[in-house]
């Protein structure tokens, strides 16, 4: 493991620890080996940008830290719990406490308004508190002020990007996972979404980004290259 | 997700297609309208039956004629009933207070030049106390709830005696309308008519009456009336002996079955009836009272909400399916946002929760407007069957709570398959 130099680093407990990690996927008679004994250690605060060709294995592992995917063998610890035994119900409890999800095509819901959307993470919680408020600051955060009652077809793909972003804020998770955040955008707009999220990393939050484009990964302080399931390169 | 969440984003789930969602009620609509409409003409149905057969009295036995359908007519399937076998069955069986005995027939009446062909009624000297309390009909303009009298019945003179039905007088007793279309305006009474070329004395004329039922007052006249005892009758109208309408009056009603028992004896003797092969006696008479009609009507009544369930749970089961397959589909259209709520963190019961409530959503829609639909039914459904159709209170809560439960049975297949969606592949769904 190459540590980044930043002084805080040193000294902050690791927040994705996995161990061996393997993910076999049944696919008609074969089997695939998405991941073939992964282990990596990320640290509460990292912004992480993840590399590869196209079934190299990035996705699965996103899923895996992102609690929507279980793995077939090793371990896995989220900010000290570990994940590969919670049930079905606890991991979505789990994902609504710690991660914000930010996806290529946004994953907004086309009925419901920026606002609305923006406010829906905090509803699958207990106790919710101030929902309005909350959903209003995260929008404001992420520079959107005006059009937040608007429908996502409403609104230009920066624009729903940085909702997508503000529903990932809402409910303060420690992690970010972001899976192509820029790739349907154009290279300006890339280039603002890529510095709120070096903002939001700023403000300590982890982020672990998958990405293609060499210019986006230069936004990482540590690049992960995969291949064939297992991490070939982990540098700055 | 908090209660009143979840039903702002079923509502909106819903709204999301609205034509759709209409259409979907509509088995649930048709379901739910038709259980209403069809408990309405039940009720209405059990009230018309009861109201006919409420003036029968619990201590009558009626005696009917046995009848067999004997090249292509109804026939008497021995020998008929006749006026000695009522005249003479007090006699006979001690329970039997008294009989009512009746016949009808066509009679032409003459009064100078006036000719009338009408129906002419022989009965007993008790016909006018059993008019006055069948209730059927009341003297016209009478007082509601002032005790009613065999005498206000009369308009003018005075109804035959039970000693005039024994000797056969020729007397008779007019209706207001018979009256007046023989006599004009003048008295009848004391007038003799011909009646089927035999001379009768006009002894009397009844109050003009109606019904009591006011929907029949259009229908019929309850004036048109001609009434001489049963003997004079029998011997006028008819060449040939005919059968007599027998009303026995059981003293004590605990005894009917003995009463009938012994009435039956009575009239096997008389008639001499014979037995089968099977050794069982070929009757020709029948014997009815109150209890056996209630009974056969409650088992019509059972018959008739059977068909009623089926009805019920063909309708709803259609409308059920129709559910089901709406919200596969809006379940099937709707992965990706299944993916994405299960992403940030939705549980499998805020899934369930929001699928199963749409699906209780457009069921009680279509239970609601089932209602109004079936309400609105019934004055139609009572017009097609003669009035009888009376909405039953119980039956819309029952209704309503039925449609909701037929939209949480479909509904929650739907809504656990929608809660099993791996987010992996529904968020990839396109």
């Amino acid at each position: 493991m190459i540590d980044m130099g930043s002084h805080t680093a040193e000294f902050t407990p690791p927040i994705i620890q996995t161990e061996d990690l393997t993910r076999v996927y049944q696919r008609g008679h074969s089997e695939v080996h998405a991941l073939r004994g992964l282990s990596i250690t990320i640290k509460a605060g990292e912004f992480v940008a993840l590399m590869g060709a196209s079934g190299s294995g990035k996705s699965t592992l996103l899923h895996l830290i992102g609690c929507l995917d279980t793995p077939t063998s090793g371990k896995y610890r989220l900010a000290g719990r570990e994940v590969s035994t919670l049930t079905k119900n606890e991991r979505a409890h789990l994902r609504n406490q710690l991660i914000g999800f930010i996806f290529q095509n946004f994953n907004l819901l086309p009925r419901f308004s920026a606002l609305e959307n923006v406010s829906l993470p905090l509803q699958y919680r207990r106790a919710p508190g101030d929902v309005r408020r909350k959903a209003e600051q995260a929008l404001e955060h992420v520079g959107l002020t005006q059009r937040i009652h608007h429908l996502p077809s409403e609104l230009s793909g920066g624009e729903s990007q940085r909702v997508a972003i503000a529903r990932a804020l809402v409910a303060d998770p420690a992690l970010i996972l972001a899976d192509e955040p820029t790739g349907n955008l154009d290279s300006a707009t890339g280039k603002d979404i890529m510095r709120l999220l070096t903002g939001l990393c700023q403000e300590g939050r982890t982020i672990l980004l998958v990405t293609h484009d060499t210019q986006i990964s230069a936004h990482a302080q540590r690049t992960l290259y995969m291949r064939d399931g297992q991490i070939v390169t982990d540098g700055g | 997700m908090s209660p009143l969440n979840t039903i702002f984003t079923a509502l909106r789930g819903v709204s999301s297609n609205k034509l759709r969602a209409a259409l979907t009620t509509l088995g649930i609509i048709i379901g739910v309208a038709s259980v209403i409409a069809m408990v309405a003409l039940g009720n209405g149905a059990r009230a018309a039956v009861e109201a006919q057969f409420r003036f029968m009295g619990s201590d009558q036995v009626q005696i009917n004629s046995g009848m067999v359908f004997e090249d292509g007519k109804f026939v008497s399937a021995g020998k008929i009933l006749s006026y000695e076998d009522g005249l003479n069955l007090p006699e006979a069986v001690a329970l039997v207070m008294k009989v009512d005995m009746s016949v009808s027939g066509a009679g032409k009446i003459r009064y100078g030049r006036a000719t009338l062909d009408i129906a002419v009624t022989g009965t007993t000297a008790e016909a006018l106390e059993n008019i006055m309390t069948g209730k059927d009909v009341q003297p016209v303009g009478w007082q509601e709830g002032k005790p009613l009298t065999a005498d206000a019945f009369m308009g003018s003179g005075r109804f035959f005696t039970p000693a005039e039905v024994l000797e056969g007088a020729e007397v008779c007793v007019l209706g207001s309308k018979t009256a007046l279309d023989l006599f004009g305006g003048d008295d009848p009474v004391g007038e003799t008519v011909w009646v089927n070329r035999q001379r009768c004395l006009v002894i009397g004329v009844l109050a003009e009456l109606e019904t009591t039922d006011v929907s029949q007052r259009y229908k019929t006249n309850p004036n048109e009336l001609f009434y001489m005892p049963i003997s004079t009758a029998i011997h006028i109208l008819y060449e040939k002996e005919p059968s007599v309408n027998l009303v026995a009056h059981v003293s004590d009603e605990s005894r009917m079955d003995e009463a009938k028992a012994q009435i039956t004896d009575y009239l096997r003797e008389r008639h001499a009836v014979e037995k089968d092969s099977e050794d069982k006696y070929k009757d020709d008479f029948t014997l009815t009272t109150r209890k056996d009609v209630l009974g056969a009507q409650q088992d019509a009544a059972r018959t008739f909400s059977l068909l009623l369930t089926a009805m019920a749970v063909v309708s709803l089961g259609v409308g059920g399916i129709g559910i089901m397959n709406v919200m596969l589909v809006s379940v099937t259209e709707r992965t990706r946002e299944i993916g994405i709520r299960l992403a940030i963190g939705a549980q499998a019961n805020d899934i369930i929760a929001q699928f199963l409530l749409e699906a209780v959503l457009i069921s009680a829609a279509g239970g609601l407007l089932g209602i109004a639909v079936g309400v609105l039914t019934i004055p139609l459904a009572a017009r097609l069957n003669q009035g009888m159709a009376l909405l039953e209170p119980n039956s819309i809560p029952l209704a309503f709570g039925v449609a909701l439960l037929t939209g949480t049975l479909f509904g929650l297949y739907p809504a656990l398959r929608a809660a099993r969606f791996d987010p992996i592949e529904a968020l990839r769904y396109e």
